[in-house]
């Protein structure tokens, strides 16, 4: 297993949102945390990356109990998270937004260059010397995948890539996780609409009030009628 | 008569024009969406309309009046509500005093000194939270709210005013499909009821075919396509620049 | 017309040691936007360390050069450490709080260098090629000036070089603009923000050393340089280190101009300038709109009322404070009325800073103005005691009228500069307007009417209008005003979407502060019998700030808790030597313990009992 998540507890404060939440993530396999908004899925990635502490509970990277790390230990050591928010740095070109994520190849693994990256996402190729603030919602989103992917991570944490955009940058962000999966990455998609993650993911996990609900494949998930009502009301 | 009347709006950011003449009219108790992609103009659009900005050129009229370049808190006090694409609520405050706040403004009442705040209008908040949905979270401080919720509560402010027209950016941004689709026929149905305007983007197709009666397209400024979805839907233009395989 | 030049050279080679301790005070904001108050105290280190290390090596430029760099390194080292032991610790704590801590290490470190240097101004023997002059078209030009004004660009140079051409300046760059993504992406924020600061302390420190052959290291030059690199990096724009270089030539040269010119008013002129600049272009001269740090709203907890628990506590305390007079000797008695005048103060302080969200550097003016109307109410109309009392809010209110008019348009840190130059100015002209105010004398004999003239009715007196007054104020906070002020603060936009008007409820915020203050410092004067200058200063200002964040400032009965504990302290610790140290290690302590104060700290510790118990 690339990524084994046991268990997982976390909140903020003393509000508990996420109350012992498992699943697995297969090297090379899509998969998508489904759940309402407010479930807990961001809190579940920024749990995994370390920038919030989790109380219990473990969390396996290839082998290693990265639970309780620092966030940028366990971005070296893996993990490359790309925020709902996008967070580009605004002032940054976006070329140099790309420099920012660069870290060292890592074995096994093709390294990321920012040419490769303008053949995955072609629109950022001319806007290579605009500042972050100047580009699209749609622009920005490519960016911090982008940016990311510069880290060479094993697993890539995308929340809610497709959220606020056009529907053609839409079908763009579903082609680029084809594209990716192609190439042999290892993704957690967290997401709201099953119509996206039913084009890109493999298998399932449904997340509730801090908990996991519903785990199987993708298609068993669209085939179950009851489930996806009583989980997803659709 | 139209409760909202823009013309020939333009703004422009350094050599970036974000708006070049956009007209438009929204009648009492119509959804109009205002579709496009990222950086089309919308959001400058509904500023220009909101008292945000003001256009450099063309004109705003409210219900008759022009209110070109009338600063928002006059705009509010005229009925005009609305909510934005990044969420703006207070953020130290709980939900319910959120609302009371809104309507402690609307009211003409923020002058008093004396008074306790938190025992004003208790019962008009909870009947706006309870409107949109957030009576559970009445309690809760804005700052900790899920993306969605905080724009349920930004409806619920806009509403306090018992506003006209409602201009709502992005109103079910960060919302599972099936409760963006519950927000917009809640909304659809005030619009209905109380004869409110509503002007709303949409990035969700279901919404806005579902929901609008009319939808105009935002492209690099400018409109490039209006009528009913039906035929919005249908435009091969459309399609090119902003549908896709949603269509 | 030979003056002119030598003067503006003069001018420009002032304008050089100011870049660099703006430089560094602007990096380091930049990216741990930390306000570091204890910058100039890295100046002073610096100077002091050069003074020993050049006093002790031959008299050769070489060596020289050497010596500067040592004193430029070993500043940087401290300030390394510096980042380390305490800062580190608190980048997670409100600005303020931040900036309190700092404030605790300029008195930590003014008491340190007493004790390894001693209270006399050091200066170095300056060998002839120092002293030097190079001809240049006929003109001679002193030498030293001249390297000054090289090294001033030479360094931006340097550091534009080193922002933009290295990945170490671009991940800085990246981080001043979301320093947690840049830890997301694999970067060590510790490492990061330990260089950045000893970068800053180094050009601090630098700048210490340079300035050291044409004047001398002394214990005062800590707080002096703060204020005016405080004013560059504002007048600059904060963040911006092109900025920050014109606004230090602007300021530089100004300064050259006016000690030759208007000696007296020079400090005036600077403070002027900047509030022009400002009013013009309210981000400074290069700087952008500040972005709220991210994280910044999420550590607002909602206000809510006392309890009824501490609603008890709070009416016992009133009632010891009202019974005290039967059991405390005049001396607790005095210590007492001052407790008293400074909740007053520090709850006027508190409406702007805590539900207004305006912070202020210069809260001691309102203070001041009350007290001077007190005095001329007494002296000047030889009117009794209800006049004063009731012509000091007035006037500090119409004065906070006038002046918030421009202000409350700021926001952060740059409002909080533009309080603290019309205080500056208030003082200026208090200390120098001799006939009216009686200058650094004071005004004397500001007495009671015979009625309240022994103490305990002094102190009833005080306790009434002081504790009343603070009441009052939060008792407007809790009424839709104060619910407006706090909507203004959390977020304008949406406040003026539903109909407020964000400028005049900052605005009335402003002013109530203003009057708030005005009647606080009408009772001291009235308690004291005498108004200073000092009532102005910025030591009274810093009071104000102290005991509002030691308090906390997102509670209530935050300022009323750190009035009483601040005076307490104060009469306690303000005895005997070396009482900087103390106040300073107890101020960084506190922080360290409380980083949402005292009341903060205690209502989350009840929060959390009741939490258990229910
Ligand atoms: N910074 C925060 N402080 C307190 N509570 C928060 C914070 N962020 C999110 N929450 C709460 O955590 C819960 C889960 O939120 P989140 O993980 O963002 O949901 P999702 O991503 O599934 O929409 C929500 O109830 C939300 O209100
Ligand atoms: N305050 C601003 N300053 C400069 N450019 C802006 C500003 N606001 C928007 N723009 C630019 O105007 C264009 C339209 O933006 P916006 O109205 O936000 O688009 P939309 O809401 O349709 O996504 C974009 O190119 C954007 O970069
Ligand atoms: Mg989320
Ligand atoms: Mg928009």
């Amino acid at each position: 297993m690339m990524l084994q998540v046991e268990n997982l507890h976390a909140g903020y404060g003393g509000a508990k949102i996420l109350r012992g939440v498992s699943f697995d993530l297969a090297a090379g396999e899509v998969l998508v945390l489904l759940g309402r908004n407010g479930a807990g899925k961001s809190t579940t990635i920024k749990a995994l990356m370390g920038l919030l502490r989790p109380t219990a509970g473990r969390v396996r990277l290839a082998g290693a109990d990265i639970a309780g790390w620092e966030p940028h230990r366990i971005a070296r050591a893996g993990l490359g998270w790309v925020p709902e928010e996008r967070r580009v740095f605004p002032e940054l070109t976006v070329a140099e937004n790309l420099e920012v994520g660069r870290r060292p190849a890592r074995e096994g693994l093709a390294p990321w260059t920012p040419e490769r990256l303008f053949a995955l996402f072609p629109n950022l190729a001319e806007l290579r010397q605009r500042p972050g603030a100047r580009i699209s919602g749609g622009e920005q989103q490519m960016v911090a995948i982008a940016r990311t992917l510069m880290g060479n991570p094993r697993v890539l944490l995308l929340d809610e890539p497709g959220e606020g955009l056009a529907p053609v940058i839409v079908d763009l962000m579903a082609e680029a996780i084809l594209a990716l999966k192609r190439e042999g990455a290892t993704v957690l998609l967290a997401e709201q609409s099953l119509a996206f993650a039913s084009r890109v993911a493999d298998r399932a996990v449904i997340l509730e009030t801090g908990r996991i609900v519903w785990d199987g494949a993708i298609d068993a998930l669209l085939a179950d009628t009851g489930a996806r009502a009583r989980h997803l009301q659709v | 008569m139209s409760v909202l009347v823009a013309e020939g709006l333009r703004k422009r950011f350094g050599a970036n024009e974000a708006v070049a003449g956009v007209s438009l009219a929204v009648e009492p108790g119509e959804m109009l969406a205002l579709i496009g992609p990222n950086g089309a103009g919308k959001s400058t659009c509904f500023n220009m309309l909101g008292g945000q900005l003001r256009p450099d050129e063309g004109a705003v009229r409210l219900g008759g009046q022009d209110v070109t370049g009338m600063a928002p808190r006059h705009l509010a006090h005229l009925g005009v509500g609305r909510t934005f694409q990044i969420t703006a609520s207070f953020a130290s405050m709980t939900v319910r005093e959120n609302v009371q706040t809104a309507l402690l403004a609307q009211k003409r009442q923020a002058w008093r000194f004396w008074q306790a705040a938190d025992a004003q209008h208790v019962g008009l908040a909870e009947g706006l939270l309870a409107r949109v949905g957030m009576a559970s979270q009445a309690e809760r401080p804005a700052g900790v709210l899920a993306y969605g919720d905080l724009k349920r509560l930004e409806l619920a402010m806009a509403l306090a005013g018992d506003p006209v027209l409602l201009l709502m950016d992005e109103p079910t941004a960060g919302m599972a499909p099936a409760e963006r689709a519950a927000l917009m026929a809640l909304v659809r149905g005030i619009a209905r009821d109380q004869g409110v305007a509503v002007l709303f983007t949409e990035h969700d197709m279901d919404v806005v075919f579902g929901q609008a009666d009319r939808v105009l397209v935002l492209d690099r400024g400018r409109l490039i396509a209006q009528g009913t979805p039906e035929a919005v839907r249908a435009d091969p233009r459309v399609r090119a620049v902003y549908l896709g395989t949603a269509a | 017309m030979d003056l002119i030049f030598l003067q503006l050279l003069t001018g420009l080679a002032g304008a050089s040691t100011l870049f660099l301790v703006a430089a560094g005070l602007t990096v380091i904001f930049g990216v741990t936007r930390v306000v570091n108050f204890s910058h100039g105290s890295l100046y002073m280190l610096g100077a002091f360390i050069a003074w020993s290390l050049l006093s002790r090596l031959p008299r050769e430029p070489d060596y020289f050069v050497l010596g500067v760099l040592g004193a430029a390194v070993a500043t940087a080292v401290i300030g390394a450490v510096l980042e380390v032991v305490l800062l580190r610790r608190i980048y997670r704590a409100p600005e303020l709080l931040q900036l309190l801590a700092t404030f605790g290490v300029v008195l930590v470190v003014q008491d340190v260098a007493l004790w390894v240097w001693g209270p006399v101004d050091l200066s170095l023997p300056r060998p002839r090629w120092l002293r030097g002059a190079v001809e240049i078209a006929g003109l001679r030009f002193p030498f030293y000036d001249l390297v000054l004004i090289v090294v001033g660009p030479a360094v931006l140079g340097g550091l534009l070089l080193l922002f933009h051409r290295t990945r170490w300046g671009l991940l800085v760059r990246a981080a001043t603009q979301d320093r947690d993504m840049v830890a997301a992406l694999g970067v060590d924020q510790r490492v990061l923000f330990t260089s950045v600061f000893a970068l800053g302390a180094g050009l601090a420190g630098l700048g210490g050393a340079l300035a050291l052959p044409q004047g001398s290291a002394n214990l005062n030059m800590d707080l002096s340089v703060i204020a005016e690199a405080f004013v560059v990096v504002v007048v600059g724009g904060m963040g911006s280190l092109g900025g920050a270089f014109l606004a230090a030539l602007l300021i530089g040269v100004l300064q050259a101009f006016g000690i030759a010119l208007v000696p007296k008013i020079t400090l005036v002129l600077v403070f002027l300038v900047m509030a022009a600049v400002l009013v013009v272009r309210p981000h400074g001269l290069l700087g952008k709109p500040q972005a709220m740090a991210r994280g910044e709203v999420e550590a607002l907890a909602p206000i809510r009322p006392a309890g009824p628990a501490l609603q008890v506590l709070g009416l016992v305390a009133l009632l010891a404070a009202i019974l005290a007079p039967f059991v405390a000797g005049p001396y607790l008695l005095s210590v007492l009325t001052e407790a008293a005048v400074a909740v007053l103060f520090a709850a006027s302080l508190h409406v702007m800073m805590g539900p207004g969200g305006m912070a202020s550097f210069g809260h001691a003016a309102w203070f001041g103005v009350g007290a001077y109307a007190a005095a001329f109410a007494a002296k000047g109309l030889g009117a009794g005691m209800a006049v004063g009392l009731l012509l000091a809010p007035f006037a500090a209110g119409a004065l906070a009228l006038l002046v918030g008019a421009f202000v409350v348009r700021m926001s952060g840190v740059y409002l909080a500069m533009l309080t603290l130059a019309f205080a500056q100015i208030a003082w200026a002209v208090a200390f120098q307007w001799v006939e009216v105010t009686g200058g650094d004398n004071g005004v004397l004999g500001v007495w009671p009417d015979g009625w309240a003239a022994d103490k305990p009715t002094m102190y009833w007196l005080a306790l009434l209008l002081c504790v009343g007054g603070a009441l009052v104020l939060r008792r407007a906070l809790f009424a839709p005003f104060g619910f407006a002020l706090r909507a203004t603060r959390d977020s304008a936009l949406r406040a003026e979407a539903i109909g407020l008007d964000a400028h005049r409820l900052r605005l009335a915020a402003f002013v109530l502060a203003g009057a708030g203050a005005g009647l606080s410092g009408a009772v001291f004067a009235y308690a004291k019998g005498s108004v200073f200058p000092t009532y102005m200063a910025i030591p009274h200002s810093v009071d104000a700030l102290v005991t509002v964040l030691l308090g906390g400032v997102q509670t209530m009965a935050g300022p009323v808790v750190g009035a009483v504990t601040f005076t307490v302290l104060q009469s306690w610790l303000l005895m005997g030597d070396f009482w900087r140290i103390k106040l300073g290690l107890l101020i960084i302590a506190l922080v360290l313990a409380f980083p949402t104060g005292i009341a903060g700290a205690a209502s989350a510790v009840w929060d959390r009992w009741r939490g258990r118990a229910a």
